[in-house]
């Protein structure tokens, strides 16, 4: 039986073969198995080795130095670390946080717990594109605001957001440090961490081909004006590994397959980019001709590899039980219930109840064919027909 | 969300989607498709029995194949104003979750409306 069709690489990917083997070589007793943090032997320095080369290899991806990468197990633990990091130790100097509504649950749940503890939180409202005016920043900023959680390219809608425009705001503040959700962007769109003027970037393997489990948070040690380097109070106690601010052994096998996804992703983004567009314009075209095909975010300040499109005149559940066997999308809609809620982040847009919830979402990704494309352009517009005679809204 | 194999069937087949008109068919619907959830069902009746039924569903996967499964079932039945069956009996057939049985109530006032206009035609 084949597989469906997996156009859902903007939740995961699968691991570069390349990755899993250099991955697999530091987990068996002729390999690398080593606690890095062993001091005293050969078979420590060496897993050492690896785990500062990966470090080293991310570092130069995302264009921030080595000592600035602090491992943790992935992107939310990062953007934990970042916003209660930040919060803790600048708590005695203000107690304002700016985010978005567009910002993903990593984010916006520990700014809510934030603000159960007391803190203040101002959550901008992008325009009809998913974009967040950086004017809209420089309003909401505080003299007691603490940190700016934007991120780089929503996960939903793939819009890129401009994270250099902002980071200049924020380094002419007092006192507001940049945080940066950048898990979705390696791979897809240039990711300069010095230039764009963060203070923090959380990263996230799994996107970029390398394994689940792994990735990390990017603390700049450079001065901002004539402020210090960011400053965090770490949540995990009980080591001193990564700078204090993340105890436990480093898994030497995920963080070596992090570096070296990072470094393949690095060298094929800008022929990926090339490669991918125009699979997701043929995809685009394909169902904007069934009619009733709405775009979701701003195609031109997007990256390629997501597409977003709400339906009219069919209902969001059934729509996605009707392509899932032959196809691996999301929708927008979150099912953490047996109901269906509407996207937030679509919300956000503008778009209303049923619209939110009739979308899927196309993530499209290295090994994805104009074949694949083709099959799900079929598979959707045959959903389409059938739900809309099943509800009247055409030729019933 | 997973689904229970008789209704993926129906969902996936909906027999009977459609509608009815001329003389001798009634029609009942209920629900807001801006609600997310409307059914209508078009009965044809004679001699106060049904003879086709016909729905329309702007709805989720269980309110669809449970929709079908009753305009499947309609052919032979007496008009009375009330389901075939009940609303739990639904709800068990086509194991819907207990957030969704709102839904079901959906169909029942279609169904039930449909129904009310054949009787008072």
């Amino acid at each position: 039986m084949n597989r469906p069709v997996y156009l859902d690489y903007a939740a995961t990917t699968p691991v570069d073969p390349r990755v899993a083997e250099a991955m697999a070589k530091c987990l068996t007793a002729d390999g690398e198995f080593g606690n890095p943090a062993s001091t005293t032997h050969d078979y420590g320095d060496a897993a050492g080795a690896l785990v500062e080369a990966a470090r080293a290899r991310v570092a130069r991806s995302v264009g921030a130095a080595a000592a600035e990468i602090i491992w943790t197990s992935g992107a939310t633990e990062a953007n934990n670390l970042a916003i209660f990091g930040i919060a803790h130790y600048y708590r005695g100097d203000g107690r304002h946080v700016i985010t978005a509504r567009t910002e993903h649950k990593a984010v916006l749940d520990p700014c809510a717990e934030l603000e159960r503890r007391g803190w203040r939180v101002t959550y901008l409202t992008p325009d009809r594109g998913g974009v967040i005016d950086p004017a809209h920043v420089a309003a909401a900023l505080q003299p007691d605001t603490v940190l700016v959680s934007i991120m780089h390219v929503n996960n939903e809608i793939g819009v890129i957001q401009d994270i250099a425009a902002i980071g200049a705001l924020c380094a002419q503040h007092e006192r507001a440090r940049l945080h940066v959700d950048a898990a979705q962007s390696v791979g897809k769109c240039g990711v300069d961490f010095a230039r764009l003027g963060m203070d923090l970037m959380s990263l996230s393997a799994h996107k970029a081909y390398g394994p689940k489990g792994v990735g990390a948070l990017v603390v700049s040690r450079r001065g901002r004006g004539a402020r210090d380097p960011a400053q965090l109070a770490p949540l995990h106690f009980g080591g001193a590994q990564e700078r204090g601010l993340r105890a436990g052994t480093v898994a030497t096998h995920q963080v070596v397959g992090m570096g070296l996804a990072f470094e393949l992703a690095d060298e094929s983004r800008e022929r990926e980019a090339e490669r991918v567009s125009m699979l997701r314009e043929r995809l685009w075209r394909g169902l904007a001709a069934q009619g009733g095909a709405l775009r979701n975010g701003d195609a031109e300040r997007s990256v390629p590899q997501v597409l977003n499109v709400s339906f009219e005149d069919v209902e969001g559940e059934s729509l996605l039980a009707a392509v899932r066997p032959q196809l691996a999308v999301s929708t927008g809609s979150a099912c953490t219930s047996a109901l269906a809620e509407p996207s937030y982040v679509l919300r956000a847009l503008g778009r209303d109840d049923r619209l939110s919830e009739s979308s899927l979402r196309f993530g499209l990704g290295r090994f994805t064919t104009p074949a694949d494309i083709d099959t799900a352009v079929a598979v959707v517009a045959r959903a389409l027909e059938r739900l809309r005679k099943v509800s009247g809204a055409c030729g019933a | 969300m997973t689904y229970s194999e008789l209704t993926l069937r129906y969902f996936e087949t909906a027999p009977g989607a459609g509608s009815l008109s001329g003389p001798g068919t009634y029609r009942g619907a209920a629900g807001s498709r801006a609600q997310g959830t409307w059914v209508q069902f078009d009965v044809e009746v004679a001699a106060g029995t049904i003879g086709t039924a016909r729905f329309l569903a702007f709805a989720c996967p269980h309110t669809i194949a449970a929709s079908a499964w009753l305009a499947e079932q309609a052919p032979g039945l007496s008009v009375r104003p009330a389901l075939p069956v009940s609303v739990a009996d639904l709800s068990e057939r086509f194991d819907v979750p207990t957030a969704k049985r709102g839904r079901l109530l959906i169909i029942e006032d279609a169904w039930v409306a449909a129904m009310t206009a054949a009787l008072h035609r």
